[in-house]
Formats: structure tokens, sequence, C-alpha cells
């Protein structure tokens, strides 16, 4: 079982001993048992991509988080990155390299000869997560010279190629186009209703944990939902039970039902 | 397949290249050593037979004492520069870095500085004093900026190194315009040795830096993987599983290692590290696979060639080396970078 709990987690940016420094999260815990998807909604500047950060170990914090059972702090960056894989926002670019060299990158973990010289099995894992972002035609192409929402599934391609039963995605939806929103969530919806076989032998059922921008794409995949505010959670739990009118207002500041109801009209008449 | 073929035809088109220009480095100076007279001289030292009648011992003697350990010192310089260029734009995710960002020419030439202007000696090193207490300080200054660096930021990220760096490198520069001004009469020798030459190199400067050169770029090798994944970034890295934190730090020191043993056999000698690895990265594409090694042997024979035109342009005065990789590497550099339109893509 790979679960993963966050206990009273505090993080922020800047020099962990100065006073004046920017507190993003306050206490905040939660557990996601393996085979949850877990969506995290708040509005911008909650600290949704701060939490994720600190669960994927890149951010220092006070408090604990464990991935089954195991502190993260005692931890070696490989050991989490076997089991955790994170799409961060944000990447540049500075050298160019091909979409398949870097989707390839994501087996680094796996791929142990001296020349880096990816197996079969690499290279099968590498074209179905190209596959399933819709990047095998770019394969040979730079990444340097794809646009914005190429990138993003080239990306997005890389993490899946880890192979690992949980992923953490920051906005994976944000600079795709309406296609490629659809078909990114369905292949995660597919993707989480499946296993995932770890090196050592042992069976995951495959966990999504992510920040979204549109809460409609987030309600489609998510059971479990956790409201961000200020830094703190206001509310998380089994979605149905969780999502209410009033919590949207809270935590968005603004009538999401009416809004969604009024943007629901553009449609009609089409 | 067709893509590793020419791979393999640009590897080694480039290394017979820099076996030409090794040579050819060998042949022309005051006196003009053709290439078949070369190749039995070396043979002949090489299987300690007696030279035949029809070679001069002088020739001879200028090609194997001179010309051969000044060309190959130039070489595995070059290729040593070039290498931890390579690593830290890598590393540094920054297309303009390298070691003497960091500080390492700065503090080399403090450390010369010091021992000029003190006219210190101390036995036992005797000539070598100058080299080793450049090298102490080269590499002293990148071990204090890099122990900065991770004072101050948890994850050591790249823009705190440099920034840290720059501010090191300035700092460690006033002091040594302190230092000059008290230089009086020495203060030509220790110009000189700023710029740079591999005049008067010997063999036993071969005999060191050849192995660093090559052990080194070795060593590299072992993180060709992690210097492609560092390129993305440091959070990018550590999603993918590399321990930034540890590689990063083993990384640079081992760019300033590289270029602290050059600095000591040649002064300080720049753009070769700059210039080279984006060359390589230009014929061969970004994987570190690739651009480690060949930077070493095009960086080598980018500065043997330098040093032929230094001490052949205007001969018998020679230039130093280092105006030289300058000047021919300015231009080059901008005409390379800017080549293709959008500056990245290079095939579609």
């Amino acid at each position: 079982m790979i679960s993963l709990e966050a206990e009273n987690i505090s993080a922020g940016y800047g020099n962990p001993k100065d006073k004046n420094r920017m507190q993003v999260l306050h206490e905040v815990s939660f557990t996601v048992p393996e085979g949850r998807n877990v969506c995290i909604l708040g509005a911008n500047g909650s600290g949704k991509t701060t939490l994720l950060k600190v669960i994927a170990g890149m951010l220092p914090y006070t408090g604990s988080v464990r991935i089954s059972g195991q502190d993260i702090q005692k931890l070696k960056r490989r050991e989490i990155a076997e089991q955790v894989a994170m799409m961060l926002q944000f990447s540049d670019i500075y050298f160019s390299y091909t979409v398949r060299e870097t989707v390839m990158l994501g087996r680094y973990l796996h791929i142990d000869n001296f020349f880096g010289n990816p197996g079969r099995q690499d290279r099968e894992i590498a074209e179905q997560a190209m596959e399933a972002t819709g990047v095998s035609d770019l394969a040979e192409r730079q990444i340097g010279a794809l646009s914005g929402g190429q990138r993003q599934r080239v990306f997005l391609a890389r993490t899946f190629a880890q192979h690992t039963p949980v992923i953490l995605l920051d906005e994976p939806t944000n600079h795709l186009d309406l296609k490629y929103q659809e078909e990114l969530m369905e292949y995660l919806q597919r993707w989480s209703e499946q296993e995932t076989v770890l090196a050592d032998g042992s069976h995951h059922r495959n966990t999504v944990i992510g920040v979204f921008h549109d809460i409609n794409l987030a309600f489609g995949i998510a059971q479990d939902v956790i409201f961000l505010k200020d830094g703190r959670i206001v509310a998380q739990g089994e979605k149905n039970q969780t999502v209410t009118a009033e919590m949207l207002q809270t935590v968005y500041d603004i009538d999401v039902v009416n809004y969604m109801k009024r943007q629901l009209n553009h449609w009609k008449e089409l | 397949m067709q893509k590793s073929h020419s791979m393999s035809a640009r590897i080694t088109v480039s290394a017979l290249l820099s076996i030409l220009v090794l040579a050819v480095c060998m042949g022309i100076g005051s006196v003009e050593i053709p290439v078949s007279g070369a190749m039995t001289i070396i043979a002949d030292r090489i299987s300690g037979k007696v030279l035949p009648s029809s070679v001069d011992p002088a020739v001879a003697s200028i090609l194997w004492s001179i010309r051969m350990p000044r060309a190959l010192t130039a070489f595995f310089v070059g290729g040593a520069l070039a290498v931890s260029g390579a690593i830290m734009q890598a590393v540094l995710q920054n297309p303009l870095a390298s070691s003497y960002t960091l500080g390492v020419s700065s503090g080399a030439s403090l450390g010369a500085a010091l021992v000029i202007v003190s006219e210190i000696s101390v036995p036992f090193l005797g000539a070598f004093l100058l080299p080793v207490s450049g090298f102490a300080f080269g590499l002293g200054t990148v071990v204090l900026v890099v122990l900065f660096s991770t004072k101050l930021d948890h994850n050591v990220q790249s823009h705190t190194i440099i920034l840290i760096g720059m501010v090191v490198s300035l700092f460690v520069n006033a002091l040594l315009t302190l230092v000059s001004a008290f230089a009086g009469a020495h203060s030509q020798e220790l110009l000189l040795w700023q710029m740079g030459s591999f005049s008067g190199r010997r063999w036993y400067h071969v005999a060191v830096m050849a192995p660093v050169c090559i052990l080194g770029t070795l060593l590299v090798m072992r993180y060709h993987r992690e210097l492609d994944i560092m390129t993305f970034g440091d959070e990018q890295s550590m999603a993918i599983g590399v321990d930034t934190r540890l590689v990063k730090k083993i990384l640079i020191l081992l760019a300033a290692f590289l270029t602290g043993v050059s600095v000591c056999f040649s002064g300080t000698i720049g753009f070769a590290d700059l210039i080279v690895p984006h060359t390589v990265r230009r014929i061969f594409g970004s994987s570190h696979k690739y651009v480690i090694p060949m930077s070493m042997v095009i960086g080598g024979a980018f500065m043997s060639l330098s040093d032929l035109v230094s001490r052949t342009l205007l001969s018998p005065r020679e230039i130093p080396v280092g105006a030289v990789t300058a000047l021919i590497g300015a231009p080059f550099f901008i005409w390379i970078y800017f080549r293709t339109p959008g500056n990245h893509e290079e095939s579609k």
C-alpha cells in the first residue's frame, strides 16, 4: 500500500530563520489512501503548488510527510521518485533535446548502464507515454521549438514514463487545447483505474493527486477534494459530501454555482 | 539507424580533424617539419631507435622536446576547460556560465599574484609554487562559493550559486587589484600569467595534464544523464529522481578542479570553455553522452590551434594565447549562437 500522509505541514519561501519570511502553508494535515484520486482546489496564491512540492520533497517544511509510513526526509531522492512522479508547471529550456530524448529522461531511475542506453521496456514505456499524451508525431522535434501546450504534453509524457503508482500534477491542462484536455482527462481516468507494478514486484493501485484550475475537470476525476484558502485547509473529504455551494463561495470568493449556470446558457442555443 | 550512422561519421571526422590539427601544430614554426619527417622522428623516439642520418638531430629535438609537449599541453588544457564549461552550463542552466563565473580565475590569479609579489619561496615546490598556489586559490574560491550558497539556500539553486559566484569573484578581484598595487617591477610577470601562455611547456606538464583531462572527462561521463536532466532545472531534476543538492556540488567541484589544474599550467585563458561546448551542441546535439567527450576533443584542437596562432602570427614575438582565444572566440560565439532564427531549432 502506498499512502501519503501529511501532518501539520507548514512551509514557505525564504530563509526559515527569517521571521518576516513568506509563510504559505499553515499546519496542513491530510491523508491520501492508495487508489483515491484527490484534487486540491483553491484560489490563486492559496498554496496549492507549494503543497504539491512539499509532498514531493522539494521544499523545506515543518511537520511530517510520510509515504507508506516512511518519513520522506529519511528517504533518498530516488526512493521518492520511484513511487511519486511530479509534473511541474514551468520548465525553462536552455538546451534543446528532442521530444523522445526528453521523455526518455523519465526513465532515468530504470536505466542502469554507463551510456544510458534505454532497453526494450524503457522504449515501450516511453512510446506508450508519448502515445497517451499525443506527442508521438513530435518525437524527433526539438522541444525548444514546440508551443506551450505541446511542451506541456511532452513533460506529461515524461512524468508517465517514470512509471510510478502516484503522480502529482500541477495544473496539467494548462495551455492545452480542449481536444487534449479531454484526451488527457480520459487517459488519467483510465490510468487511475489501473495498477502499477514496481521493480520489487509489488502491485499498487494508481493514484492521481492534482491541482486543477478548472473545477469541472477536477470534479471529473477526483474522488476526494481538498479545499485550500490562504494556506489552510478549509474542508476536505469525499467529493459529494465536501463540495457545497457555500464552500465554493468561501474558497473562490464568488458565487460559483450561479456563475457556472450562466456559462451554461451560452451553449443552450447551439 | 540513419541518425546514429551520421553521428559516428561526425565523431570520426572530428577526431581525425583534431589529430590533423595537432600534426599541423607540431609541423609549423620557425623550422618547418614535413609530416613524413615528423612521423619518422616520433616513431623512432617511441621505439627507441637511433635517428636515421637523413634527419637533423636539431630538428628532431625541436619537434620532440619543444613542439610536441607544447601542443599536447595546449590540447589537454583546452579539453579540460571545454569539459568544465559544458558542465557549468548544464548544471547552472545558463549558456553563459563557466568555472570563471564562479571565481576560479580570479582566485587563481590572486594565488599567483601573492606568490609573485611576495617573492616567497617554498622548498621542494620550487617552480611549482606558482601553479600550486594558483590552483589552491582557484579551487578555494569555488569551494567558498558553494559553501555560501549551501548555507543561504536550502536547495542550492543555480541562480543563488551564480549570484554568490559573481559577488565572491568581484571581491577576490578587488583583493587582486590591491595586491597588484604592490606588484611594482613584478606587474609584467603577473600580467603575462593572467593572459596565459604555453611557452616552454615540457613533457612533465603533459604527464600531469593528460591524465587529469582524460580521467576527469571519464569521471564526468558517469554523470552524463544527470547533466541532461539538470538542464531542465532543479525541481524537474528532483522530480525525476536526481539528488540535485549532491550531484550539483560534485559536478561543480569536478569542473573547478579541471579548470584549476588547467589554469595552473597555462594561466587564465577564457572563451574555450564558453564557445566549445556550444559548438559541440550544434554539431552533436545536446545529449551530454556526446557533448562531454566531444568537448574534450574539439576543445583540445581549438586550444592547440590558438596556441599555434599565438606563436606564429607575429613571430618571433608571441602574443598571449588568451588574447587569441578571445579574438577568435568572441565573433565565433556570436555567429554560432545567432546563426539560426529562434536559436534552438535545428531540424524540423
